[in-house]
């Protein structure tokens, strides 16, 4: 066998077999997903809100707030950033002359 | 589509036609790249939904300069790497894994379309599927990507962008994986 028939071959072994009834029910899965009213749009628009009521509570939570252990604002901070998470996933696949 | 095409501008009511063909090209090649990257059914389906919706609500700030077969797919990737410092993470903090969760695809998912001869072509395509992962689970995590994506129809270049890898780099892993695979899968060949 050639060597680009073999590739070939090797190359169409690694893809994922599945029925057609599996690729429609994933794609519709997909366009719901993506056509639904976005979390971050939905956050937008409850965002100065959300700001506000964050402010006051700090405001008046300051005087009085206990120094939280190291180890809650680590995990406060982590979660606080999952969502950026997921857009680095896209932006590092994205080249600098793109941006 | 083409290598520079990105799709139209559309209304909104063209935007679901418009997403699906987006989706019916890509999926096969996205949810192969994940599958064999994670090893995991369950997982591929999700990375392959979340890198389709990522896409989808970034899709105007891409330019089209680079493919967008390369693009989606060094989105996956990346959504592949985060699912594996996620599960080490989870595993550091003492989540453990649920390794087993998915880990095979449904039976019901392999078996072909064409109804004569189901039961023994599912389970022949099962048998295939365990084996082809088995392998590639084999190779170290460099070879299994460059090998994964040159197995989606990227060019060597390509590759080495999406992975951040000189070509001569990504020509000796492929070299590497490709010798692997052969002695694993030969049979198949």
């Amino acid at each position: 066998m050639k060597d680009e028939e073999k590739e070939e071959r090797l190359v169409s072994l690694l893809a994922a077999r599945r029925s057609e009834a599996f690729w429609a029910a994933q794609r519709a899965r997909i366009t719901a997903g993506a056509l639904q009213k976005s979390g971050p749009a939905r956050a937008w628009l409850l965002a100065p809100a959300a700001a506000a009521a964050a402010l006051l509570i700090v405001l008046l939570a300051k005087p009085r707030l206990p120094v939280p252990a190291p180890e809650t604002v680590v995990s406060t901070a982590f979660l606080e950033h999952l969502d950026l998470l997921d857009d680095m996933d896209v932006l590092e696949a994205v080249s600098e002359e793109e941006l | 589509m083409t290598r520079t095409e990105k799709p139209a501008e559309s209304p909104a009511g063209q935007e679901e036609d418009v997403l699906n063909r987006l989706v019916a090209e890509h999926q096969r090649q996205v949810y192969s790249l994940a599958l064999r990257l994670t090893g995991n059914a369950a997982a591929a389906d999700d990375i392959t939904q979340e890198t389709f919706i990522s896409a989808w609500r970034h899709l105007k700030g891409f330019r089209g300069e680079s493919s967008l077969k390369t693009w989606l797919l060094r989105i996956a990737a990346n959504k592949v790497r985060s699912y594996w410092r996620w599960k080490k993470l989870r595993s550091w903090v003492g989540l453990g894994t649920r390794d087993e969760d998915g880990e095979g695809a449904a039976l019901e998912d392999l078996l072909p379309d064409d109804p004569a001869g189901r039961p023994e072509q599912a389970a022949l395509a099962a048998d295939l599927e365990r084996r082809v992962q088995k392998a590639i689970n084999l190779l170290p995590t460099r070879q299994r990507e460059v090998a994964v994506l040159r197995a989606q129809g990227l060019a060597l270049a390509e590759i080495g962008a999406a992975l951040g890898m000189a070509e001569g780099t990504v020509k000796a892993h492929w070299f590497e994986a490709r010798r692997k695979l052969e002695v694993s899968l030969g049979e198949y060949l």
